[in-house]
């Protein structure tokens, strides 16, 4: 069952909001740096040292609308990165409040049947897709519970609730990715403190484009399209909000 | 060498009464955190030691809200470890050990340098450590003659980008092995500034702190970035030097504890150093003011504690300091007597070990 939310076309302010955004090179990613820049947030944007290039770009972006930002190039899939990371948000702003779980691993495209698909290949989509928001959410959660409030927002896709053929890796690590949602939001029910996942759709990503080189991009929203609910639950009007589902295209809780 | 003139002023002034003394069996220095043996956190002991008369009693640590009433106040220092222990080459390619201690601007650190457990350093003396970071040693601190004032060539957050890529956490001979920085964090650790864990929070889960929240028990935090513990010379550690450390109380934080002493609820400081903080802020009627700043207060065991009522803390060695400010809390020979005790039972040690409630 779908409920249409009525803020559709409503601003959430995110001033005063310091938003740690990982996978902020390219694709969803630099569009939420954005939108939430022009919201009025502070950002520490992240990515793997392979797209530092990339991040410098959604910097700069982010730079022209005035926003402070750090960028921090680390995987979300490394220990030590992790505590890097977090280490260097807090000593620049002090606090991080949203934090978005975005950074995500493929694996090998073409993408291959389950079958033949190597078991390092398997374990390392896990852990940039599962461990990797686990150990960062552990990370930063902390200090929200301290403060009494603060979001988290994992990044989804329906591949976690559909067994589509070739998308093994990735569907399990989205599907585990949405429990540890709910588990997440179970034990912080009541703290102020909420967590909640949005699938934001088929987007005309460079990972879409990978994963699927003979669809239709004209089909597939524009990733700028697709922020506003991020945006909603990065404010404060989400405040009550806790162990949602969104699908971010129609911005409805699935 | 150390100046014999300039040691004179990090001695302690007599103390009028005997230090607490027991021999620490290696045996009950715990090596490594709870998690590694797979355990919980919070799976370690628990001494409750009445203040001011009564026997100890020998617990759990998750059994802690028991001897907490609604209206107490918890106070944690939320300072986050940093990996304070460097390797570099001086001019010569000699291996340098480099302890940050004292961060005192953003490309300026107090630190200690070492070969070995040797203390060695001059004025003028270049240190290239691994990611091209490179630092100069400005001067010896007259105050506190260890301890080099060392300035980096990079600064900011390039430099503390730098310092997590190529540092690891302090450890002591009782810690054999290397452990990831996150095993040295509490579960509510904020900004980074410290260089050895402040490990009295370090078994509190956020599963007890919200069921302590439930029942009445409030949690507040504020922000002390301690400095070494030891400065590997039996011989000055036993002087007991005394550091400035710097510390922030929110308004928050000042706030509830004097809104919990108005009421009759007990403050309870995790952690030496949250004493040191709140007692720094105290007024003489006992309220705090929310402040930034250093603090070299001492505590030692004739002071009298205008703000904090309990203390929740670690087991400490033989000699440490930390032991004249538990005696500010309890009589000494109660303490010493209760420390046996420990020993005992078999405790374990250090900032992986048990833990005391002195309440």
């Amino acid at each position: 069952m779908r409920n249409a939310l009525p803020l559709t076309k409503i601003m959430f302010s995110l001033r005063e909001q310091v938003a740690l955004i990982t996978g902020a090179s390219r694709g969803l990613g630099r569009a939420l740096a954005v939108e939430f820049a022009r919201q009025g947030a502070s950002l520490v944007i992240n990515s793997r040292v392979n797209s530092v290039e990339a991040l410098r770009e959604t910097e700069a972006l982010v730079r022209a609308l005035n926003a402070p930002v750090l960028s921090v190039v680390a995987d979300v899939s490394d220990r030590a990165d992790v505590e890097r990371l977090t280490g260097e948000a807090l000593a620049r702003f002090g606090r991080v409040d949203v934090l978005v779980n975005n950074a995500s691993a493929l694996g090998p495209t073409p993408m291959p049947f389950l079958a033949d698909t190597s078991i390092e290949e398997f374990k390392d989509v896990l852990r940039t897709n599962v461990t990797g928001p686990f150990m960062l959410t552990r990370a930063l959660v902390g200090q929200m519970l301290a403060r009494g409030n603060g979001s988290i927002i994992n990044v989804s896709s329906d591949a976690g609730a559909v067994g589509y053929p070739t998308w093994g890796a990735y569907g399990v690590s989205k599907a585990a990715l949405d429990h540890l949602t709910r588990v997440w939001a179970a034990e912080l029910e009541g703290t102020g403190v909420r967590i909640n996942s949005v699938d934001p759709g088929d987007m005309d990503t460079a990972m879409k484009r990978a994963s699927e080189p003979d669809g239709d991009a004209s089909q597939w929203a524009k990733p700028e399209t697709v922020t506003q609910v991020f945006v909603y639950l990065a404010s404060k009007e989400s405040a009550e909000i806790n162990g949602k589902r969104f699908l971010a295209q129609n911005f409805a809780i699935a | 060498m150390l100046d014999p003139n300039l040691m004179e002023q990090t001695h302690v002034e007599a103390r009028g009464m005997p230090p607490i003394q027991f021999m620490l069996p290696p045996e009950l220095e715990a090596r490594a955190p709870a998690e590694l043996r797979g355990a919980r956190r919070d799976d370690v002991r628990l001494m409750v030691l009445p203040r001011f008369a009564g026997e100890p009693i020998h617990t759990r640590f998750d059994a802690l809200g028991d001897f907490l009433r609604a209206g107490d106040l918890l106070v944690v220092n939320d300072s986050r470890t940093l990996p304070g222990l460097l390797r570099a080459r001086d001019e010569l390619c000699q291996a340098v050990e480099v302890r940050l201690a004292h961060r005192r601007a953003d490309d300026l650190w107090d630190v200690l340098l070492l070969n070995g457990r040797t203390h060695i350093g001059r004025v003028g003396m270049r240190l290239t450590f691994a990611q091209g970071l490179r630092a100069t040693i400005l001067a010896r601190r007259p105050d506190l003659p260890f301890l080099w004032r060392m300035q980096f060539e990079t600064c900011c957050a390039d430099l503390l980008d730098k310092i997590y890529r190529i540092g690891e956490p302090v450890r002591y001979s009782y810690v054999p092995e290397p452990l990831p920085l996150d095993l040295y964090q509490t579960v509510y650790a904020g900004q980074p500034g410290s260089v050895e864990m402040p490990s009295a929070g370090r078994p509190l889960t956020w599963e007890l702190l919200l069921k302590l929240k439930k029942r009445g028990i409030g949690f507040a935090s504020l922000s002390l970035h301690t400095g070494l513990s030891s400065t590997r010379d039996d011989v000055i550690d036993a002087q007991h030097p005394n550091y400035d450390e710097e510390f922030g109380i929110p308004e928050e934080t000042a706030r509830a504890v004097n809104v919990v002493r108005k009421r009759g609820g007990r403050v309870i400081a995790v952690g030496t150093t949250v004493v040191r903080a709140l007692e720094t802020a105290a007024r003489a009627d006992g309220t705090v003011a929310a402040q930034q700043g250093w603090t070299r207060l001492r505590i030692k065991p004739e002071s009298v504690l205008r703000a904090v009522d309990g203390l929740l803390t670690g087991l400490h060695e033989p000699q440490a300091s930390h032991l004249d400010l538990l005696s500010a809390f309890v009589e000494p020979k109660r303490l010493q007597e209760a420390y046996q005790e420990c020993i005992a039972r078999g405790y374990l040690w250090h900032e992986f070990g048990d833990m005391n409630l002195i309440i």
